[in-house]
Parts: structure tokens; C-alpha cells; sequence
């Protein structure tokens, strides 16, 4: 087994002005996924993230509050969870709910180093 | 999909919030406020992904609260004033206004500001869904069939007419419950008839609309000192429509009308809710459009078939509903009801009342009364060509096959 991490990229609520009822309805879904994955004991962890973005980059570690950043590139959570390898993680990630928003799954496997 | 959290829970709580923080921060906050709140619904959508709170209620309370304080904070910080907030005395206030009770009173408080008469109704009905029942402004333009921008338009103007005329978040005074109680119920009536006759294809968006219009009334009738005969009436109403929304509408999203429904979907405990209702209507003196039109509703419900309807009844209860609402609606169905009743003359003479142009989409049951009309009375012509104008005016399937089968059988 291997640990492979799914990044949820795009799909920002906040940005889509989302009304109550969907922001429940949305919540139900993510609910049901969690439960499936957790039932299946694969989930590691897991977080969603706060919109808000500061940047560090340059020689000269120039901060930016990066609103630069279109909500469609915009990282709203992860999960990592471990699988035999990256065609399963890709069937997992098929309940992700917010396709319908946009919203992209990217997934990576996690470096294990060789001790 | 299993999840202990309510239905519609985000939705309803979003209005409590709203109004209990409005209560506390006064109508000029209003767009503060309404942010925040929001904020607090997106939070819970990610926080509660992988686990629900054991009291869900319970948490949104208590981020609102930590919300009233952050706000308050920006607020007096933004006023520069120096005094500073003893937390502990004002989360104290804030705990009162999350009480049952105070919450009915902030959001009742809500309802009378929202259908305030200076706001125009069309705007009455925006802020209305937006504040109190926490539609977002695409669903309030879904609901509405109308665009998103004309929506926050109406909003828009809603807040300022708001803002310009210093309305407070306060009931009406004693004297002018009864003028402002009106409006309420004309409000909610209105946003219920958008529901119930929208040609909306989102049979959900009907069905939200309407709840809603119910929700509210449930509301103000807990509160003794807006009930009033008018109030039960229009719930029963309201009952009374609701419990034929399902059978209203066909598979294939086509408006059913009442002769073709099927009875067996009518919604009993609907039904039975609407009754007593109207069963309490009745300990009050007032009569109003509302105890017609749930009377009419009514005789409807009773009659197992289509061919058991009371007519008589309800010829009875149109009269009397014109004196209150004498419109072109009214005496349209008015000649329906006495063709029933196979007393031609007096369909004749309503028709003969009607100004046609006042109808608007709903002109060609017009010529279908008189095709009707035409055709009991033996003059087959004048019967086709009224039914030739009929299905003119409407793209209704299931009219339509109604009709085309009218003008076959005569033919």
C-alpha cells in the first residue's frame, strides 16, 4: 500500500456565492464521501483549507496576500489516503462532489525515502 | 446519504441569525451582517465534512455569537470610539437574543420590516426570500424567473429605501398592526402564488417558494397579537393549495389543472392542518378575501371525483369573494363554476364582464369558458372558433390535448 494525496483545486464556495441551501447540500455530499473513505479504512488524514493566501517567493521573500489567485486555482483541501496505486486513487476520487463546480482532483503519490 | 442535520437547516438558520444579529447591531448593518453570516455557512460546510456536530443548532449559534462580538469589535473599532467591550456583559445580551422565544421575536421583526410599506412589493418579495428566508440572489431570480441582475436591483434599492427612511427593526405600534398585518399576508400570499402558479420547470423551486410562504405564516400565528381570523384564513389557504402541488404538476413538468388531477396525491395531513385552521378562522369576527378563497379551496378538496364537486357551494363562495377582490380572475372562475352548473345565462352575463386584456396568459381559459359556453348552448360554430382561440393562447400539452379533443368531438 501506498499513500497518495488527493488535492481538491478550485470550487471555492465563498467565491461562488453558494447559497445556505447548497452550502448543506454540498456538506452532506463531502459528509457521505468521508464516511465512505473512512468506512474502507484508507483516509490518513485530511483538512480544507481557509481561503485567505499569503505568498513567500523570491530571493527577497516577497510577502504577497495573494488575491492574485483566481478561486478556480484556488487549494481548498486534501486528503491523503493510501491505496495500491494511482488508478484506485482515481476511482476514490470520482465521489469527489464538487466536479459540477469545477472543481479538479489532482492526485500525487506521497515520496517515501529509503532509510 | 446519512447525516442527522435537519433539512433546510442552513436556510432557516441563516434568516435566525440575520435577524438576531440584527436586533443587536440595528437594519444599518444589514450587508455586515449578511456576510458574516454567510462566512459562518461556509465554514460549517467545511468543518462538518468529516463530522457533525451532536448539536448542530447549537454550533451555528455559538459561531454567530463569536461572530456578533468580532463584529462588534470592527464596528467600534471603525467608529474609533475608546470605549472598550466588556465581552462579559454583552455576550450576556447576546445570549438573551438566542432564546426560542427572542429569536420568533427578531425574525417577526424581520417580517414587518421586509414588508414595510415603503418598499415597493416586487422588492418586498426579494428581501423578503434573501433576509428572512436566506435564498442566495440566483435563487431568488430562479424562483422569480427573473434575472440576477433585476434581483439585486431590487435589493439594492430595498436597503437603501431602508437606510433613507430610518426604518427600525421594530413591530409596528398597536394602531397600525392591523394596516401592516395586511401587507404581511399580501407579501406572503404573494410569494406563495409565485410558487404555486410559477411555469417554473424546478418542481424544488416550487416547492422551497411555497414552504416558505407556510413557514412564515406559522410564525406570525404564534404570536398572539398578530393572529387574526385573516391569518388563519390564509393558512388554511396556503394548506389547503399546498396539498395539491404534487398532483399539479404531470411526469412530464406540464401544469395539471384540477379536473385532471389525481386525487389520490392530494396530501391529507395538509388537508386536515388546513381545516382546523379554518376551524379557528372562524372564532374571529373579520372576514377577508382569504376565508373565500381557502373556502373555495376547500369545497375542492372535499369532492372525491371531479363530478362531486359542490358547485353550488362554490358559486356561493365566488360571489362573495368578488365583493372582496372584484377582479377578471375571479369572474372567469366564477363563469367556470356556473357552467358547472349548467346556468348558461348567468356564465354569459360574467363573461360578458370581462376585460379581456386584463387577463394575460391565463386569456385563453377565457375562450375556453366560452367555447364551453357555446357548445352547452347548442352553437357548435361560434364553439370552434372559440376553441381555435383557446389553443392559440396556450403551449400547454395537456390543455392543448384537452382542447384538441373538445374541437374533435364537435367536428
Amino acid at each position: 500500500m501506498k499513500d497518495f494525496m488527493m488535492i481538491f483545486i478550485g470550487a471555492d464556495y465563498q467565491e461562488l456565492g453558494l447559497s445556505p441551501e447548497q452550502l448543506q447540500e454540498r456538506m452532506g455530499k463531502w459528509f457521505a464521501w468521508n464516511e465512505k473513505m473512512q468506512k474502507q479504512g484508507i483516509v490518513k488524514s485530511g483538512d480544507a483549507l481557509m481561503p485567505q493566501v499569503k505568498r513567500v517567493s523570491g530571493p527577497n521573500r516577497t510577502v504577497t496576500d495573494a488575491p492574485l489567485i483566481e478561486g478556480k486555482e484556488l487549494i481548498g483541501g486534501y486528503y491523503i489516503v493510501q491505496a495500491e496505486n494511482a488508478e484506485a486513487v482515481v476511482e476514490i476520487a470520482k465521489d469527489y462532489p464538487d466536479y459540477d463546480l469545477d472543481g479538479t482532483v489532482e492526485i500525487r503519490e506521497v515520496m517515501v525515502f529509503e532509510q | 446519504m446519512e447525516h442527522k442535520v435537519v433539512d433546510h437547516l442552513f436556510r432557516h438558520h441563516y434568516g435566525k441569525m440575520v435577524a438576531i444579529l440584527t436586533r443587536f447591531f440595528g437594519l444599518s448593518y444589514i450587508e455586515t451582517i449578511e456576510d458574516a453570516v454567510q462566512d459562518t455557512f461556509i465554514k460549517a460546510a467545511s468543518q462538518w465534512r468529516t463530522k457533525i456536530p451532536d448539536n448542530p443548532e447549537g454550533w451555528l449559534n455559538r459561531v454567530a455569537k463569536n461572530r456578533t462580538i468580532d463584529i462588534l469589535r470592527s464596528i467600534q473599532a471603525e467608529k474609533n470610539r475608546n470605549l472598550s467591550i466588556t465581552t462579559g456583559a454583552s455576550s450576556l445580551q447576546i445570549d438573551e437574543l438566542f432564546l426560542d422565544h427572542e429569536v420568533a421575536d427578531s425574525q417577526l421583526r424581520m417580517i414587518f420590516v421586509a414588508c414595510h410599506p415603503s418598499l415597493h412589493p416586487s422588492e418586498q418579495i426579494a428581501f423578503a426570500l434573501k433576509t428572512i428566508s436566506g435564498f442566495s440572489i440566483k435563487e431568488i431570480a430562479a424562483a422569480l424567473l427573473t434575472k440576477e441582475e433585476t434581483i439585486a436591483k431590487r435589493l439594492l434599492r430595498a436597503r437603501k429605501t431602508i437606510s433613507d427612511k430610518n426604518i427600525q427593526f421594530q413591530y409596528p405600534s398597536p394602531e397600525t398592526v392591523q394596516e401592516r398585518m395586511a401587507r404581511v399576508m399580501e407579501v406572503i400570499y404573494l410569494t406563495f402564488n409565485e410558487g404555486f402558479h410559477s411555469t417554473n420547470k424546478e418542481k424544488l423551486i416550487k416547492e422551497d417558494l411555497c414552504g416558505e410562504a407556510i413557514r412564515l405564516c406559522q410564525l406570525l400565528l404564534k404570536k398572539e397579537q398578530f393572529r387574526s381570523g385573516s391569518l388563519y384564513a390564509l393558512f388554511a389557504l396556503l394548506c389547503f393549495h399546498m396539498s395539491r402541488l404534487e398532483s399539479k404538476v404531470s411526469s412530464d413538468n406540464q401544469i395539471v389543472n384540477l379536473q385532471h388531477q389525481d386525487r389520490t396525491k392530494w396530501y391529507f395531513p395538509l388537508i386536515k392542518m388546513g381545516n382546523s385552521a379554518m376551524l379557528k378562522a372562524t372564532e374571529y369576527e373579520n372576514t377577508s378575501v382569504y376565508h373565500f378563497e381557502a373556502a373555495i379551496a376547500s369545497e375542492h378538496l372535499n369532492a372525491k371525483t371531479f363530478k362531486d364537486t359542490n358547485w353550488k357551494n362554490i358559486s356561493y363562495w365566488y360571489e362573495q369573494l368578488y365583493m372582496f377582490k372584484p377582479n377578471m380572475f375571479t369572474l372567469l372562475n366564477h363563469a367556470t363554476v356556473c357552467l358547472q352548473l349548467s346556468d348558461f345565462e348567468k356564465t354569459h352575463q360574467l363573461l360578458k364582464r370581462i376585460d379581456v386584456a386584463e387577463l394575460g396568459q391565463r386569456t385563453y381559459l377565457y375562450y375556453g369558458c366560452y367555447a364551453e359556453y357555446y357548445m352547452k348552448i347548442g352553437e357548435k360554430d361560434l364553439a370552434i372558433s372559440f376553441l381555435d382561440k383557446a389553443l392559440a393562447g396556450t403551449t400547454n400539452r395537456l390543455e392543448r390535448d384537452f382542447l384538441m379533443g373538445k374541437k374533435e368531438g364537435l367536428i
